[in-house]
C-alpha cells in the first residue's frame, strides 16, 4: 500500500517542477556576434548584435524566400545581458548568447577607462563562455558589424570561425580569448593582446616597408575580396587598451610565449648576397622556447630565451646557389637568424621603455622565486622587474631544408 | 474453495482404482474413464491371444501413436506368436507393467498403447507415440553466419538428441521434473552431472515442483512461472532455439530445461553477458569476434540512450551544440507544429507500430509494411512538417541499433527503458537523464539470477573466462565462469 502513495507523490514531484528551464531550439535566436561600442553618455553603451538565420544554409528548408544570413540590430543599455531584453522589443525570439564566438569593441571604448566596467559582466553570467575572442575594431563596432560582409562565408558563424582560426595559424593575430583577458588583467603582470581588426582601408599613408606582415588591420592594400581585415594585435595593460602592434610583432610575440600557439608562416628577408632580391622562408617551431628567469631582489632580473626553430626555404629569385655553396648557406643562415634577433631585440626594447611591461606572459616563469602572492605583489612586475630586465632573446636555427628541389634553373644556361 | 477441493477428491478416488482380473469391467471401466462414446479418437481393440487363449484389449489415442507399429509389433506378435510372456512375445523395445489406473490414464496421454489381458491383473503399457512435429529448422531468430545453423524444434527427442550429438559425455544427464497437476507434463534438465552447483540444481527442481498449476503448456510459460522478479524490466532467464548456444552454457556448468511442446530451451542462471553474447563472437576469430562485439556495446548504448539524449541536449544544452548543428536542427524545426519531445515520441512509437504491424502481418502482405511504413516515417512526414528530418535520423538509428540486440527479452527491455528515458530527459535535461541512467544502472547491478549477481563476473569479480564486453584469445579461457560455482572450475590446463 506504501508505494502507490510514493508513487503519487513522485510524480507530483514531477509535474509540478518538471521542465524547468527547458526552451525549444526554434524559440530562441542565436547571437554569433556582439559589439560594443561608447555613447555619449556615461554608463550607457551601445550593444550590436548579429544574429544567425538558422534559415539560411539549410537544405533541409527548401524554400525560403531571400532572407539574409544574420540580422543585426543595435540597442543602448548598461550591460550585455540586459541590453538583450531591450533587443527582444525588435528580435521576436528569446536571444541567447550561448553561440557567441567574438565581442567587438571599438578602440574608441578599449582605451577608455570604463572598458573595464562593460567587459567585467560578461565573467558573471554562464552564458558567455570563456573562448569568446575578444576583437578591437578602429571603427564603431556598429559600424565593423554592419559593414563585415563576408562574399563567400555568408553565414557569420562560419565566417568568424574559419577567419579566425586561420589568422591565428599564421601567428598574425593573437588568440585573445575572454579567459585569457581576465586572467592577465587580474594577474596584474603582462600586457594582453586583443584581435584587431577593421573594415576602413587606410588610403593615406604609403606603407612600402610593409612586406607581407609589417602591416596592421586596414593598412594592407587590397584589392577586391571582403573589405574587413584582421591584422596585429591590440595591446592592453591593466584592462585599458594602450596600443596597436603590427603582425610581425605579433608573430614575435607567438614565438616567445609557451601559452599560444602558431603552426607556421611564411617570411621573407633580403638575400644576404644580392640585396635587391628577397628570400621566402616556412618558419616553424616545433619545441616550445625554453625560458629561463633568474630573479635578484636588489639587481635586475636576468631573462634569457632560447628560441629552437626549423626553416624551409621556399624561393631564391636570386637564383644564388645556397644549397651547394657552404659558405653562402652559412651567410643565409646566420642573415635569418640575425634578422630575427635584431627585431625582437627592438620589439622587447619597444615593450620595456613604452609599455613598461611585456605580452609574452613571462610573468609566470618568475613567480616561483616568490614565497607567496603579497611578496610577488611587491615586487611589482609592471613597474621594477620588467622594465629593468636584462633580457637575452638567441634563435637557434635547427634545421634548413630546400624544399623538394636542390638546385634552381641555371640563368645562364637557360638564356644561351 | 470447497468445490475445487472436492472435484480433485473425486478425481483421486477414480485414479486410485487398482486394476482387476476381468477385462470385461476393465474395458468398462476404461471406456468410462476415456469418454469412449464422444471421444473419438480414442480407440480400442479386441483380439484373442495365441500364447495364452485369452481375451485381450489395446487401448491408445490413435492420433498420437504410430499405427504401423501397433499392428506389426503387438497385434501381429499377439496373435501369432507362442511364449510364456507378453514382454517376450511383442516386439516394442519399451513395455511396462502397471496396476493403477492413475498410470494408465498418464501413460495414454503419453502418446503409449495399454494391453490389457483377461485374468491378468498387470496391464502393460507399450510406447507406440509419434507425436507429430516439425523437422529441424534453420535458426530464424538467432542466425549466425558462421557456425551451426540447427534450431530445436517441438519435439523433446529431437532436442535432446541435437545436444547430446555435441556433448558425448556420459555425466549429461537429463532429468525429469514432472510438472501440472491435472495434465502431468514433463520438464527436463539437462546438466553435467560432475559439474553443476547442486545448490542450484536444488533450487530449480524445488521452484519447479512447488509450482501448484493445472499445466504449464510449455517453456515459454514456465520461464514466467519460475523467474524471480515477474515485474522487473530486466529478464532472469535465458531462452534459446539454437542447440548449440545450450551446449556451450551446460558444458560451463549451466542448466538447460527443455519441454516437449517448445522450440527452444531456457539456461539458467543468466548475468548480462549472456543476453549481450552471440554464440557468433566465439566462432570467429578473436579480432572479428571482438569487433562484433564492439558494434553490439555500441548499439546497446544509442539504442537506449541516443534519443534521450537529443531530447535533453536540444530541450536543456543547446550550448552544447556546435553551431552548425544547432542551426540545421533549428532550421528544420522553425515549421514544426511539436515540441520535440513530442516529435521523439511520435517516430518512437510509429517505429514500434512498424515493428509490431510487420511481425504480425501475413507473409504476402510483407511488403506493403515496408512501403507504407517507409513512406510515413521518411518523406511524407517530413514533407507535411509534422516532424523535422533529423528526428527521423535518430530514431531510425535507435530503432536499428535495438535490432543488433538479437536476443528478445534484451531487445524489449532496452526499448521499453529507451522511452522511460525519454521521458526523463524531457524533465530536467541531463541531470535527470544521468540520474535515471545511474538509478537504472543500480537496479540491474543487485538483479540476481538464481542467486548469480546480474552484472558478474565483472562486479563482483570472479575467476571465469573474463568473457564479458570482450573475449579473450580462446586458449587462455581456462576456467568455467566463478559466479555459478561449478564443481570443477578448471577447463583447460
Amino acid at each position: 500500500m506504501r508505494y502507490p502513495i510514493l508513487f503519487v507523490v513522485l510524480s507530483f514531484l514531477f509535474l509540478l517542477v518538471g521542465c524547468y528551464d527547458r526552451i525549444e531550439l526554434e524559440k530562441q535566436s542565436y547571437v554569433v556576434v556582439i559589439g560594443v561600442d561608447k555613447t555619449d553618455e556615461r554608463g550607457v553603451y551601445e550593444f550590436t548584435y548579429k544574429i544567425s538565420n538558422p534559415e539560411v544554409g539549410s537544405a533541409s528548408v527548401p524554400n525560403t524566400p531571400d532572407e539574409p544570413a544574420a540580422e543585426i540590430v543595435t540597442v543602448q543599455g548598461s550591460d550585455i545581458l540586459s541590453a538583450t531584453y531591450t533587443a527582444n522589443s525588435i528580435v521576436s525570439k528569446r536571444i541567447t548568447l550561448d553561440q557567441t564566438k567574438v565581442i567587438v569593441t571599438s578602440e574608441e571604448l578599449a582605451r577608455s577607462e570604463d572598458f573595464m566596467r562593460v567587459i567585467q559582466s560578461t565573467s558573471r553570467s554562464p552564458q558567455i563562455r570563456g573562448d569568446i575572442q575578444l576583437v578591437v575594431t578602429k571603427e564603431k563596432a556598429v559600424d565593423f558589424l554592419n559593414n563585415n560582409e563576408p562574399l563567400v562565408e555568408t553565414r557569420p558563424h562560419k565566417y568568424y570561425q574559419f577567419m579566425l582560426t586561420r589568422a591565428i595559424e599564421t601567428g598574425i593575430i593573437p588568440k585573445a580569448t575572454l579567459h585569457r583577458f581576465f586572467q592577465i588583467t587580474e594577474g596584474d603582470a603582462d600586457l594582453f593582446l586583443g584581435i584587431y581588426a577593421t573594415t576602413e582601408m587606410d588610403n593615406n599613408e604609403q606603407h612600402n616597408e610593409g612586406i607581407e606582415d609589417k602591416y596592421i588591420a586596414g593598412e594592407i592594400p587590397q584589392q577586391g575580396g571582403s573589405p574587413t581585415q584582421f591584422m596585429g594585435s591590440a595591446v592592453f595593460k591593466e584592462g585599458q587598451m594602450i596600443d596597436t602592434i603590427d603582425g610581425e610583432e605579433t608573430r614575435l610575440v607567438h614565438m616567445l610565449d609557451k601559452t599560444l600557439r602558431m603552426e607556421e608562416y611564411i617570411a621573407t628577408i633580403p638575400d644576404p648576397i644580392l640585396p635587391e632580391f628577397f628570400v621566402s622562408y616556412d618558419y616553424s617551431q616545433k619545441k616550445e622556447p625554453v625560458i629561463n628567469i633568474d630573479y635578484y631582489p636588489n639587481k635586475p632580473t636576468e631573462i634569457n630565451v632560447h628560441v629552437k626553430f626549423q626553416a624551409e626555404i621556399i624561393a631564391v629569385p636570386s637564383l644564388i646557389p645556397y644549397t651547394q655553396n657552404l659558405e653562402y648557406r652559412k651567410k643565409l643562415e646566420e642573415e635569418i637568424v640575425k634578422r630575427l634577433e635584431d627585431k625582437t631585440e627592438a620589439f622587447i626594447k619597444k615593450t620595456q621603455t613604452e609599455y613598461k611591461s611585456d605580452p609574452f606572459y613571462w610573468s609566470l616563469y618568475i613567480r616561483k622565486h616568490f614565497k607567496d602572492i603579497k611578496e610577488y605583489e611587491k615586487a611589482d612586475w609592471h613597474k621594477n622587474i620588467y622594465p629593468n630586465a636584462k633580457i637575452n632573446v638567441t634563435y637557434e636555427l635547427d634545421t634548413l631544408e630546400f624544399g623538394k628541389m636542390i638546385d634552381d634553373s641555371d640563368l645562364n644556361e637557360v638564356r644561351d | 474453495m470447497r468445490i475445487f477441493s472436492r472435484q480433485q477428491n473425486n478425481n483421486s478416488t477414480v485414479s486410485e482404482k487398482k486394476i482387476i482380473g476381468s477385462l470385461s469391467s476393465n474395458i468398462r471401466e476404461m471406456k468410462q474413464l476415456f469418454s469412449y462414446d464422444i471421444n473419438k479418437d480414442f480407440s480400442l481393440r479386441t483380439l484373442t491371444t495365441r500364447f495364452n487363449k485369452r481375451e485381450a484389449c489395446i487401448f491408445y489415442y490413435g492420433s498420437i501413436v504410430d499405427g504401423e507399429r501397433i499392428n506389426l509389433h503387438i497385434i501381429k506378435p499377439l496373435l501369432e506368436n507362442e511364449g510364456d510372456e507378453v514382454s517376450n512375445i511383442v516386439s516394442i523395445e519399451n513395455i511396462e507393467k502397471i496396476k493403477e489406473y492413475e498410470k494408465v490414464v498418464q501413460n495414454i496421454n503419453s502418446g503409449k498403447a495399454i494391453l490389457f489381458i483377461d485374468g491378468d491383473t498387470d496391464a502393460y503399457a507399450m510406447d507406440v507415440a509419434n507425436f507429430q512435429h516439425r523437422t529441424i529448422p534453420t535458426s530464424e531468430n538467432e542466425s549466425v553466419v558462421k557456425g551451426p545453423q540447427d534450431a530445436f524444434t517441438e519435439s523433446l527427442d529431437n532436442n535432446i538428441s541435437l545436444i547430446r550429438k555435441q556433448i558425448h559425455n556420459n555425466q549429461l544427464i537429463n532429468e525429469g521434473v514432472q510438472i501440472g497437476i491435472r495434465s502431468h507434463d514433463e520438464v527436463n534438465l539437462l546438466y553435467l552431472k560432475d559439474l553443476v552447483n547442486q545448490e542450484l540444481l536444488d533450487n530449480i527442481r524445488k521452484r519447479i515442483k512447488e509450482l501448484e498449476v493445472d499445466n504449464v503448456r510449455n517453456i515459454e510459460l514456465l520461464e514466467q512461472y519460475i523467474e524471480e522478479r515477474p515485474y522487473s524490466l530486466i529478464p532472469t532467464i535465458l531462452y534459446s532455439e539454437k542447440p548449440d548456444k545450450a551446449a556451450s552454457y551446460i558444458e560451463d556448468g549451466y542448466i538447460v530445461l527443455l519441454m516437449e511442446s517448445s522450440s527452444a530451451c531456457l539456461i539458467v542462471p543468466v548475468t548480462f553477458w549472456s543476453f549481450f553474447h552471440s554464440p557468433e563472437d566465439r566462432y570467429l576469430r578473436f579480432f572479428y569476434g571482438n569487433f562484433t562485439r564492439t558494434i553490439r556495446f555500441i548499439c546497446l548504448i544509442l539504442s537506449l540512450l541516443v534519443s534521450a539524449a537529443f531530447v535533453a541536449i536540444t530541450n536543456y544544452h543547446s550550448e552544447m551544440l556546435p553551431p552548425d548543428l544547432l542551426l540545421a536542427i533549428t532550421g528544420s524545426r522553425e515549421r514544426v507544429p511539436f515540441p520535440l519531445i513530442m516529435e521523439i515520441l511520435l517516430m518512437e512509437i510509429a517505429f514500434e507500430l512498424i515493428r509490431e504491424a510487420g511481425l504480425r502481418i501475413p507473409n504476402p502482405l510483407g511488403p506493403t509494411i515496408g512501403i507504407v511504413g517507409a513512406l510515413i516515417l521518411g518523406q511524407a512526414a517530413v514533407e507535411a512538417n509534422i516532424i523535422s528530418p533529423i528526428i527521423v535520423i535518430i530514431v531510425a538509428l535507435s530503432g536499428l541499433s535495438s535490432f543488433a540486440l538479437a536476443d528478445l527479452s534484451i531487445n524489449y527491455m532496452v526499448r521499453l527503458m529507451r522511452f522511460i528515458f525519454i521521458m526523463c530527459a524531457g524533465f530536467w535535461g541531463m541531470l535527470s537523464l544521468t540520474a535515471a541512467f545511474f538509478l537504472f544502472f543500480m537496479y540491474a547491478a543487485s538483479i540476481k539470477s538464481f542467486g548469480v549477481p546480474f552484472f558478474s563476473p565483472l562486479s563482483p569479480h570472479y575467476i571465469s573466462t573474463k568473457d564479458t564486453v570482450f573475449r579473450q584469445f580462446i586458449k587462455k579461457e581456462k576456467f568455467r565462469p566463478g559466479y555459478i560455482r561449478p564443481k570443477d572450475l578448471q577447463k583447460k590446463r
